[in-house]
């Protein structure tokens, strides 16, 4: 075999669609890694400026309002409201791509009570724009922290109703190649 | 603020569009440079500014390429700014001009195709996508405005049928410019209506389709560009603004609110007096929130507005209203080149307003408005900016 059909065969072999198993995204930056750490108890924490207060979302290094230096993640309110939804049927990422195989993959953006705009996971398909939801934050199949918005009816209140929507929406497993190689 | 008057913008150029391409940006970026030299009747040496937009030059930046390309400029700027570094680039350019700083800038995008590329670089756009859009559902640029699109059609009752009437036009007039990706496919409402959902309310025929490509044009003073005996546009005003309604929680409409009235004055003409308009269409209903902003109908109307209006190049269409809009095709035509998409609506304007257009030319062209969005860092993008330019009499 020579060097170009080599190159070929391992171009083929390394795609993300021949892997066994495949997991949602799970590279984020530093502040996103920090978000996921801090995220890791609790329903949702955001982070909070100690000089002025600000709660903000997605994180960064400093206060988007007063350029405080000073974040903290807090456990803040998790109730907000629907703003838009969409379904895919396309997706860039090979998890994704598995996933909208068997069914659109929902998404939605919320607006929080606390202030920031999220863009989140949906659990319903039956939701309208500014329907009540709540939104709370779980570690996935790559360990990286997602936001799931679910009606605002629905207890969340212990780990286990929450891991209950998370197996519901199978989050909590990769996505399998169904044929094998 | 000042006017740009003395400069011109000349050699329009669009070169290399491939769905995929093995050559990276910089060499996009050094074609477009070599052809551009070549038709304004130029050395490298009479370049003695350069700017570069690309996503994908990678940890290249502008003064690599400048030892790449062997030129030695006084004068270098890198913008990176996707949808409006075309106009971005030739406001400073021709401050640069103006100011003496340079002589002859050239201004240039461009951006490489590799296979999977689209797929790194949606994942690695910015930091909040990268940790607060991507991770749900990976969808790209399609899952934002999947939303945005949801909402506006939610808010102002729009149809799909009203975006139809964009893709459609700009199909026709893709189909009469060789440039175009996609200009010898024919587009019909059945097919646009029939396509495969790709996300939410959008379907095929609503989203770009990543490509290689690069543009570019120069930008000297009247004079100069009168001895090199070259077609050239004046600025008559441009202005940008970013980061603007930043608390509106869904984007419904963009910087251009915030400038658009000023620079008609500056300009001193208004939306009726312009020949075509040149909007950033990543998206359909981006096209109809730039309609809107920029004074061509008031705030929700645009469904109605192209429903009325006939944005073929040529006329042709059934619409009373007259107004060739994306007259090379747009990027859902021609394919979206990283950030050279966002030299597009410039350098067609300048084909446009010279004359230099084949057969999708808008006759007696004198006038037009090209604007410009860009960069989704979360959840909208946040770049605009527009410019109006006319055609130097001959």
């Amino acid at each position: 075999m020579n060097i170009k059909d080599k190159m070929r065969k391992r171009l083929k072999l390394s795609r993300p669609s021949l892997r066994a198993r495949a997991r949602p995204p799970k590279h984020r930056s530093v502040c996103g890694s920090q978000f996921s750490a801090a995220n890791l108890p609790g329903v949702l924490q955001l982070q909070n400026c100690t000089d002025c207060g600000h709660v903000q979302y997605p994180p960064a290094e400093l206060c988007g309002a007063c350029l405080g230096g000073t974040l903290i993640y807090k456990e803040t309110a998790c109730t907000g409201t629907l703003l838009a939804q969409s379904q895919l049927h396309h997706s860039l990422w090979e998890y994704f791509k598995r996933r909208i195989k068997r069914a659109p993959w929902p998404i939605a953006s919320v607006q929080l009570d606390v202030g920031p705009v999220a863009i989140v996971h949906l659990t319903e398909l039956d939701l309208d724009t500014g329907d009540r939801v709540k939104v709370f934050s779980h570690s996935d199949a790559s360990r990286s922290v997602v936001l799931i918005a679910v009606p605002a009816a629905t207890d969340i209140t212990t780990p286990e109703l929450r891991q209950a929507v998370i197996v519901g929406m199978q989050l909590d497993k990769s996505a399998e190649r169904l044929k094998g190689v | 603020m000042k006017d740009y008057s003395g400069v011109v913008l000349t050699t329009p150029i669009s070169m290399g569009y491939a769905r995929q391409s093995p050559h990276g940006a910089a060499w996009f970026v050094g074609s477009v440079l070599r052809e551009m030299i070549s038709a304004a009747g130029l050395t490298k040496k009479d370049i003695n500014g350069f700017s570069v937009s690309s996503f994908s030059l990678g940890i290249d930046s502008a003064v690599a390429l400048t030892q790449h390309f062997g030129l030695c400029v006084r004068w270098l700027e890198q913008a990176n700014v996707g949808g409006v570094s075309g106009i971005l680039t030739l406001r400073r350019a021709a401050r640069a001009v103006q100011c003496g700083e340079a002589d002859i800038v050239a201004c240039i995008g461009g951006d490489g195709a590799a296979h999977r590329s689209f797929e790194h670089t949606a994942a690695h756009f910015s930091n909040w996508s990268t940790d607060a859009a991507f991770p749900y559902g990976a969808a790209g640029p399609n899952g934002p405005f999947s939303l945005i699109t949801a909402h506006y059609m939610e808010r102002y009752q729009a149809q799909r049928e009203d975006f139809a009437r964009i893709c459609l036009d700009q199909r026709y007039n893709a189909n009469h410019f060789p440039g175009a990706l996609l200009g010898h496919k024919k587009l019909s409402l059945s097919d646009y209506l029939n396509a495969r959902p790709i996300a939410g309310p959008l379907h095929l025929f609503d989203c770009v389709m990543p490509c290689a490509g690069g543009e570019g044009f120069l930008v000297m003073s009247e004079e100069r560009a009168r001895q090199l005996k070259l077609p050239a546009v004046k600025i008559l005003a441009a202005d940008e603004c970013h980061n603007a309604h930043a608390d509106d929680p869904v984007q419904e409409r963009g910087g251009w609110t915030q400038y658009i009235e000023g620079l008609y004055n500056r300009a001193a003409v208004g939306p009726k007096d312009v020949d075509f308009l040149q909007t950033y269409d990543d998206y359909p209903v981006i096209s109809m929130l730039q309609m809107e902003d920029l004074g061509f109908c008031g705030k929700g109307e645009a469904p109605e507005f192209v429903g009325q209006t006939d944005m073929r190049f040529d006329g042709s269409g059934p619409g009373l209203n007259k107004l060739p809009h994306n007259t090379s095709g747009g990027q859902l035509s021609c394919g979206q080149a990283g950030a050279a998409a966002g030299f597009l609506g410039v350098t067609e304007s300048l084909r446009q307003l010279t004359g230099q257009s084949q057969q999708n030319q808008v006759s007696n062209a004198r006038l037009g408005l090209v604007s410009g969005y860009g960069m989704v860092n979360y959840d909208r993008g946040i770049c605009t900016a527009a410019a109006m330019l006319q055609g130097v009499d001959r």
